[in-house]
């Protein structure tokens, strides 16, 4: 949007600038509350859990790629196997998706100035990376977990696990879904309640609706999780009975709970990258998603039906068939709105104009892995081929089809997709698309055979196997794919760092995308729009007329907001303006906050119960120190 | 857009109460607590659901060797709980048209009331841990977490409305109002939740 | 909006139209899956759970509130016949979530048929 800024307007955004810039340096970001910043420091260190979890496969993958092979004990490949697992979905994914992409977008896309909750946010972060460094000191200490990443019991049980490493497990977890309630809560708040005017929910972006279906998934599923892994460790560390028979517990109450969490955490991984791929469609492909209402429907329908096919992953464990019937039903019904999802996106691209630049490659990518993985996934619901084929290599392939090649691709698409907007440069396009053709060869060579030798009858978690079963071809091509895809991905971090200091300059908008964010420069401002959008269909950024009408607002000071550090609310449904809220600014109280939750855990793996009281009551200190500081005093 | 009530400015009871009439929605405070209920809710939930799938494990519930749960004591305790959301509420509507002493008044009562209920219920939870301790059943497990739990939700309970007494001893603002508000919520969730709780713990009566 | 002679509001109806459907297979699933663990639980001996009874209460109870609810949504359909649903609010919004709602329906109306056909169907506690 090119206008001239007339003095009124350069005053006003002076002023807007001088307000909102945050401090310099590392104290900068250490008291940071700018969704922005705290999008990157979630960006940077979930790629370094990435790193550790792609190490932990492609140790896993060497150790398995000859049989016999005497690379890794036993004992080590149970610690990488369990580590891997909990890394790149609670440490890596889910924090990506959410803390990267979700913070750093969501209020731009919406036409705001921050989250909801700007100071819960960076608490969110630094829970996070105190909970990710928790559980790697176990790996330092040689007590990384090591019962597989669902942990099940009595295996994980003080008498079959005597050490520590199942209390990281359950500390790590619980000390890690803290973080994550925070900051769905903060995403459904944001949502709700900070959307510019006009922005009513059928004019939402289909982004911020899969944001919306992952938070609310998040705050309704980690409970179970949370009651789950309290109950193993007064079981473990207290002697209470859960989950013992002798004393009326039931092993299978531990598998109930987890996977009550443990379904619905598989949607969460795969809704961010549905919103990712319903942006990038649209723009490359130079038209509205097709049968708009139907995707926010589907986003959130796959997310609420998910709720309920958890015992899916119990059909082998000897419960009644009019108990599983009731998981059946429901598994075969929750593939409907991914299959709907598939039609918008393919005939999208069909009816436009594509450009098969390579965001739209890797959603491309995305397409041909979820149509894969979801085809397997669809034949578990049944329960004979289920009983035939869980804890096998087939049931491996298809989460890593689901995971890697539908949840991850989207996520290295949306690198590129919103590269230039986070540094206002462009990528390399001809190494993008070199880089997409290696992780995609990568990816299928990898998790290809998967399919034949689980179905051969390769079982899962083995740290090695015999050669006379015929597994041994499998094996070494997943290995030799797992390199490949490694080569592509250092590709495409290699282009995104070069990039990063010699691209050249991208402007605002170099992709002609439709919502919001590509409305404001490349980075953009602290306070993320000079005028509030007002907003009358789901892709504003096409309606040029609007945009220019909010050009013409800043000289008149309608709708900047520049007497503080404001954002409008709006009503929830329909985004009438309704009040002007004041936001806090930078505060060390939410690093100190986390600082002493980390010590508290510490505590509690260590048993010194008092002294964790000691750290509780000063996280709460902390915390009354936090709101002692309203927002106006600024 | 000038019209707007700027909530950030309001920091005087009268201020505070023509942002509370000119204001269309909740505000963001309300729904960050009722996000935060509704986690806790599930939380309870499947603590719930685990002595019902428990008990639905077990022939003999309570098993042989402990007591049935108590059924007076429980119940006027829980009683006198759930009426505290009485004075709370009003405690919000007193704040939201500006009377702040009457608020701080009603927040006043109900906190000692609470903190009394809360006082008794940790005395027959140390008596009862002794009398049938935890290890000794997947019941007793059950039937002390559940309370626990509930007891923590009530302690944190407290230290709100603690906390908005002290702050407001000093005026009232936007932003301490809606703290009030978002507190008051949280005391009726945890006022259902204690109902649910005595419903469950009862339940062996039945 | 008359309905049958009761006047509902059009919000109401586009509220239950888009959430009566989903809470009510909630309520079947969790409450269907419990008497299921009761009936094949050691505790049966004490309760006697007649399973197939609640199956079926549950599955009549919950396929009249979901035809209930997809009649709501249908109805606001209906109303916003004329109106795109990228359209300003309160009628785009209405049939954004009616258009939602009337498809979303169904899946819950299939899943409640399946499932309680499944629970009378089989025998009792027999392992799949």
């Amino acid at each position: 949007m090119a206008t001239t800024v007339t003095e009124p307007g350069l005053r006003r955004v002076e002023r807007l600038e001088r307000i909102w810039v945050e401090p310099r340096g590392l104290l900068g970001w250490l008291t940071t509350t700018d969704h922005k910043r705290i999008g990157l420091l979630y960006f940077f260190t979930t790629l370094a859990f990435f790193g550790a979890g792609g190490i932990e496969a492609l140790l896993m993958r060497t150790q398995l790629s000859q049989p016999e092979e005497k690379v890794l004990s036993p004992e080590t490949y149970n610690q990488l196997m369990t580590m891997h697992g909990v890394t790149m979905i609670f440490l890596f994914v889910i924090p990506m998706a959410i803390g990267a992409f979700g913070n750093y977008l969501v209020p731009l896309m919406i036409g705001a100035r921050d989250m909801a909750f700007p100071r819960l946010n960076a608490l969110s972060f630094w829970l996070f990376l105190a909970s990710g460094l928790f559980m790697y000191a176990s790996v330092f200490m040689h007590a990384a977990p090591n019962a597989g990443w669902f942990d099940y019991v009595p295996l994980a049980l003080k008498p079959y696990s005597p050490g520590r490493n199942i209390d990281f497990y359950a500390l790590g977890l619980i000390f890690n879904g803290i973080s994550s309630t925070a900051a769905a809560l903060n995403f459904i708040v944001t949502i709700f309640k900070l959307r510019a005017p006009g922005m009513s929910m059928n004019r939402m972006p289909l982004f911020c609706f899969a944001m919306l279906a992952v938070s609310l998934s998040l705050i309704f599923a980690l409970p179970s999780l949370t009651i789950d892994l309290v109950f193993l460790e007064l079981q473990r560390n207290l002697g209470f009975h859960f989950f013992d028979v002798p004393h009326g517990g039931d092993p299978l109450l531990w598998q109930h709970l987890f996977w009550l969490f443990g379904h619905p955490e598989v949607y969460i991984i795969i809704l961010p990258a549905f919103g990712i791929a319903t942006s990038i469609i649209p723009t490359f492909s130079k038209r509205k998603m097709i049968a708009f209402p139907l995707v926010a429907l589907a986003e959130l329908l796959v997310a609420f039906i998910g709720f309920g096919v958890w015992a899916h992953h119990m059909f082998a464990t000897g419960l009644p068939t009019i108990t599983l019937v009731f998981f059946a039903a429901a598994s075969m019904m929750v593939v409907i709105p991914s299959t709907i999802q598939v039609f918008a996106w393919t005939v999208t691209v069909a009816l436009g104009r594509p450009e098969f630049r390579a965001p739209l490659m890797f959603i491309g990518g995305f397409i041909v892995f979820f149509v894969l993985g979801g085809l397997s996934g669809i034949m578990f619901a049944a329960i004979p081929f289920d009983q035939a084929t869980t804890d096998t290599y087939f049931v491996v392939a298809h989460f890593h089809f689901i995971i890697f090649g539908a949840a991850v691709f989207p996520i290295l698409g949306g690198m590129f997709y919103w590269f230039p907007k986070v540094t206002g440069r462009l990528y390399h396009e001809g190494a993008a698309k070199f880089s997409f053709w290696l992780a995609f060869v990568g990816t299928a060579l990898t998790f290809f055979p998967m399919h034949v030798v689980g179905l051969l009858g390769m079982t899962r978690r083995v740290y090695t196997y015999p050669s006379s079963l015929g597994w041994d071809a499998y094996n070494l091509s997943e290995t030799i794919g797992a390199f490949i895809l490694t080569a592509g991905l250092l590709l495409i971090f290699a282009n995104l760092a070069y990039s990063r200091f010699r691209g050249a300059p991208a402007g605002p908008d170099p992709f002609f995308g439709g919502t919001l964010e590509w409305t404001t420069t490349s980075p953009p401002p602290p306070y993320n729009f000079p005028v509030i959008p007002t907003v009358k269909s789901a892709y504003p950024n096409w309606d040029v007329e609007d945009r220019r009408a909010d050009a013409a607002r800043l000289e008149r000071g309608e709708l900047v907001f520049d007497e503080g550090h404001e954002t409008p609310a709006s009503t929830v449904v329909d985004a009438v303006p309704d009040e002007i809220v004041e936001m806090p600014s930078e505060s060390p109280w939410p690093l100190a906050v986390a600082v002493c939750t980390g010590l508290l855990f510490v505590m509690l793996l260590t048993r010194h119960y008092a002294v964790a009281g000691v750290f509780a009551g000063l996280a709460l200190l902390a915390v009354a120190a936090w709101h002692a500081k309203e927002p106006l005093e600024t | 857009m000038s019209a707007l009530p700027h909530s950030g400015k309001a920091t005087t009871p009268r201020a505070v109460a023509r942002v509370e009439r000119a204001r269309l929605a909740r505000p963001n405070g309300w729904w960050g607590m009722a996000i935060f209920v509704a986690t806790e809710a599930t939380l309870f939930g499947t603590i719930l659901g685990t002595y019902f799938y428990l008990r639905f494990n077990n022939l003999h519930w309570p098993p042989p060797g402990v007591p049935e749960p108590k059924l007076t004591l429980p119940l006027v305790l829980t009683a006198i709980l759930v009426s505290t959301s009485v004075p709370v509420q009003l405690s919000v509507s007193a704040a939201a048209r500006g009377q702040l002493p009457r608020a701080r008044a009603a927040l006043l009562f109900a906190a000692v009331l609470q903190a009394g209920y809360l006082g008794m219920q940790l005395h027959l939870f140390v008596h009862d841990v002794h009398e049938f301790p935890p290890s000794g059943s997947a019941y007793s497990s059950i039937y002390f977490t559940m309370l626990g739990a509930h007891h923590l939700h009530v302690f944190v309970g407290i230290l709100l409305t603690l906390w908005i007494l002290i702050r407001t001893a000093s005026g009232l603002t936007s932003y301490r109002m809606n703290g009030l508000r978002a507190t008051a919520f949280y005391w009726h969730f945890v006022n259902v939740l204690a109902l649910c709780v005595l419903g469950t713990q009862l339940s062996p009566l039945a | 909006m008359r309905t049958r002679g009761l006047a509902v509001g059009p919000e109401f109806l586009q509220w239950f139209g888009l959430f009566g459907a989903a809470l009510t297979w909630t309520v079947q699933l969790v409450v269907g899956f419990g008497v299921t663990i009761a009936r094949c639980g050691p505790a049966n001996a004490v309760l006697g759970v007649d399973v197939k009874a609640w199956e079926v209460a549950l599955m009549a109870a919950g396929i009249a509130l979901v035809l209930l609810s997809e009649g709501a949504a249908l109805s606001v359909l209906w109303e916003t016949r004329n109106v795109d649903e990228s359209g300003p609010p309160p009628e785009g919004r209405r049939r954004f979530f009616a258009v939602a709602a009337s498809i979303g329906n169904l899946f819950f109306l299939v899943i409640i048929v399946l499932s309680g056909t499944g629970a009378v169907v089989h025998q009792p506690c027999h392992p799949a």
